[in-house]
């Protein structure tokens, strides 16, 4: 290595000063992370609270958190770990932000204080998990009898619904495919203003390509299931609200995927096309739109077969679909009944995931 | 020969990307009408670049371009599509839409003047189609007027973009290393046909090209570019070592002495 530049060496002092902030931010994050675990650990072994004390210690944490304790220690220490990592050896934000001191290069885990404070890290974090999700491994071990009733169900399925689970079954397919059906143009449309090697040209397309893209990731957020309550407010309870909610989702996770198969299309046929006096939309239609048919349409099915296995919990909210009869007799404990249902479920996603992927191979 | 009215002219050419890749440098040129122009250089010399401002593929960040009279450097909107459709550009990877039919893509040549409604739905005038046919069969093509791009060689490829250029029914031609990425065996076909562009259809071409050979058998006049300058400008017999030298740098070797 004697005769390489260092990294750090090939830096602007202005990048350097950049990654080291980075260091700090990053470190001080970290500490406080463990100093607050470390604290609701204490407290929730330390005796003085029972099992129930959990929330109270959780509380007094986000106190602490508040009046800026913790946040202030946790940033002492991340700038002493910064200025004396000659001795300490570098912090987990400076291997982050800018790479390990050249020195530590080849080191173990276990030689360096980094790695001890990243395993002790881990070990808190899971043990914090432990507690405040409640694990309860006795229950998980001994109380299977309560549960009994629903695998019985399982495994002896009631025909008493299989027609009308049969019903709603195809109700729930047909969903999905107008939801898909409704998303395909929109999101072809906006594929295109979200694509960001077709939205170069002016200030204006560039603007209308950070808030298509802004906007999809927001909507691509919320979950189908709370767009099936806002739906079913609007349209009613029935299968029309669910289309609504999946065809919203569908439409930003489809642009998403659209767009970028436009921004890895080989730029050749478009400049050919361009060069010929050609119009914007002749360029998209000869220069985009044949590179980027095939792999759209396999997103397309894909995404259908995603809209399958939504659109049969979309019906628990009153989105349609055989959620819709399969809640109430997961709440009456007709176990047999809903045997049957998911037994339905599970074999049309399974056949669907099946001849999604075979359609999807013959595409592509 | 170089006796014609200016194709060209371009005055003071600068092109600087993204702030700090200086591609071209103060560029002056005029190309007659009538001539072939051989474009030499070193690979990021900037002979593409210069192609590319000239039909405003990339705009350029300084200086201005005429072609036969009309600036383009200045044209906007209609008037800079109506004059790309006198300009056809041939370029390495023939750039052809793969997945559509050889006619197809031959009447894509069209474009500048078709109808846009009939063209999004990919439909072009019977007359049009007859004069891609025949051009098709005039680049040797006859039998692949319905194959599908893709299932073509490279060399036919490239032979469809020439029909496609025809079919522009353009005054210029800018071929970008158009046999470059071809089979050595299969280049002078390809350069015959951008040769009787030149002197069968009178067109005026630009051709970049990195084969001292092929400049000697086919250009009318030579310019060399290095390191974004215009650094050297004669005719096809006059390039000896010494130009030689210049052009690719002292520590550059001649692949083919024998032919200087």
């Amino acid at each position: 290595m004697a005769g390489e530049t260092p990294l750090a060496a090939t830096r602007t002092p202005w990048e350097r000063a950049v990654g080291r902030l980075k260091a700090i931010v990053i470190d001080t994050v970290l500490l406080a992370l463990a100093l607050a675990m470390a604290e609701f650990l204490a407290l929730a072994f330390s005796g003085r609270r029972g099992p129930t004390g959990m929330l109270l210690g959780a509380e007094e944490i986000l106190d602490l958190l508040h009046y800026g304790w913790i946040a202030s220690l946790a940033f002492a220490g991340a700038m002493v770990w910064n200025l004396f990592e000659h001795f300490l050896g570098s912090s987990p934000g400076r291997a982050l932000a800018m790479g390990p001191r050249e020195a530590e290069e080849g080191l173990e885990w276990h030689e360096t204080l980094r790695g001890w404070f990243v395993a002790v890290l881990i070990e808190l974090t899971f043990f914090t998990g432990w507690l405040v999700t409640e694990v309860d491994l006795g229950s998980f071990l001994t109380k299977f009898s309560k549960a009994s009733g629903i695998v019985r169900g399982l495994v002896h399925p009631s025909g008493a619904v299989l027609h009308q689970g049969l019903v709603l079954l195809v109700q729930t397919i047909f969903l999905a495919f107008m939801a898909t059906a409704f998303a395909i143009p929109v999101a072809f449309c906006l594929s295109f203003l979200a694509a960001r090697n077709l939205t170069r040209g002016s200030a204006l397309s560039r603007a209308v390509y950070l808030v298509t893209r802004t906007g999809m990731n927001f909507t691509r957020a919320v979950e189908p299931l709370v767009w099936a309550l806002i739906f079913i407010s609007w349209v009613g309870i029935g299968p029309f609200a669910g289309v609504l909610a999946l065809w919203v989702h569908s439409v930003a996770a489809l642009t998403k995927l659209y767009s970028e198969q436009i921004e890895s299309i080989d730029p050749g046929p478009v400049d050919a096309i361009k060069a010929t006096g050609a119009r914007t939309l002749q360029v998209l239609r000869y220069g985009v739109v044949p590179q980027v048919i095939p792999p759209f349409l396999s997103f397309t099915i894909y995404r259908w077969d995603i809209n399958v296995r939504m659109s049969t919990i979309i019906g628990f909210v009153g989105g349609g679909g055989i959620g819709y009869i399969l809640k109430p007799r997961v709440d009456l404990g007709e176990w047999g009944e809903v045997g049957t249902l998911v037994l339905l479920i599970a074999v049309t996603v399974w056949l669907m995931d099946l001849v999604s992927a075979k359609i999807r191979e013959r595409i592509v | 020969m170089g006796s014609g009215a200016e194709a060209v002219r371009i005055e003071g050419l600068s092109k600087v990307f993204d702030e700090r890749v200086r591609a071209l440098s103060n560029i002056d040129l005029v190309v007659r009408e009538g001539e072939f122009l051989a474009v030499l250089g070193l690979s990021g010399s900037g002979k593409s670049t210069l192609l590319r401002c000239i039909n405003r593929l990339i705009d350029p960040t300084g200086g201005r371009i005429w072609i036969d009279g009309e600036e383009i450097t200045a044209a906007k909107g209609a008037q800079l599509r109506r004059m790309r459709q006198k300009i056809a550009m041939i370029f390495q990877q023939f750039n052809l839409v793969r997945r559509h039919s050889v006619i197809l893509n031959v009447l894509t040549g069209t474009l500048g003047r078709t109808g846009i409604a009939g063209s999004l739905l990919l439909r072009f005038p019977q007359e049009e189609r007859r004069r891609a046919v025949a051009f098709l069969e005039r680049v040797g093509l006859g039998d692949h007027v319905e194959a599908r791009a893709d299932t073509l060689s490279g060399g036919q490829q490239q032979r469809v973009a020439i029909a496609r250029a025809l079919m522009q029914r353009p005054r210029l031609v800018l071929a970008d290393e158009p046999v470059a990425s071809l089979d050595p065996a299969l280049r002078h076909s390809v350069m015959r046909h951008i040769e009787a562009l030149n002197r069968d259809e009178g067109l005026t071409v630009l051709c970049s090209l990195h084969d001292i050979d092929l400049v000697k058998a086919y250009a009318t006049r030579v310019v060399a570019l290095r390191a974004g300058r215009l650094v050297w400008a004669g005719l096809p017999e006059e390039l000896d070592m010494d130009v030689f030298h210049e052009i690719y740098g002292e520590d550059a070797e001649m692949a083919s002495n024998a032919s200087l």
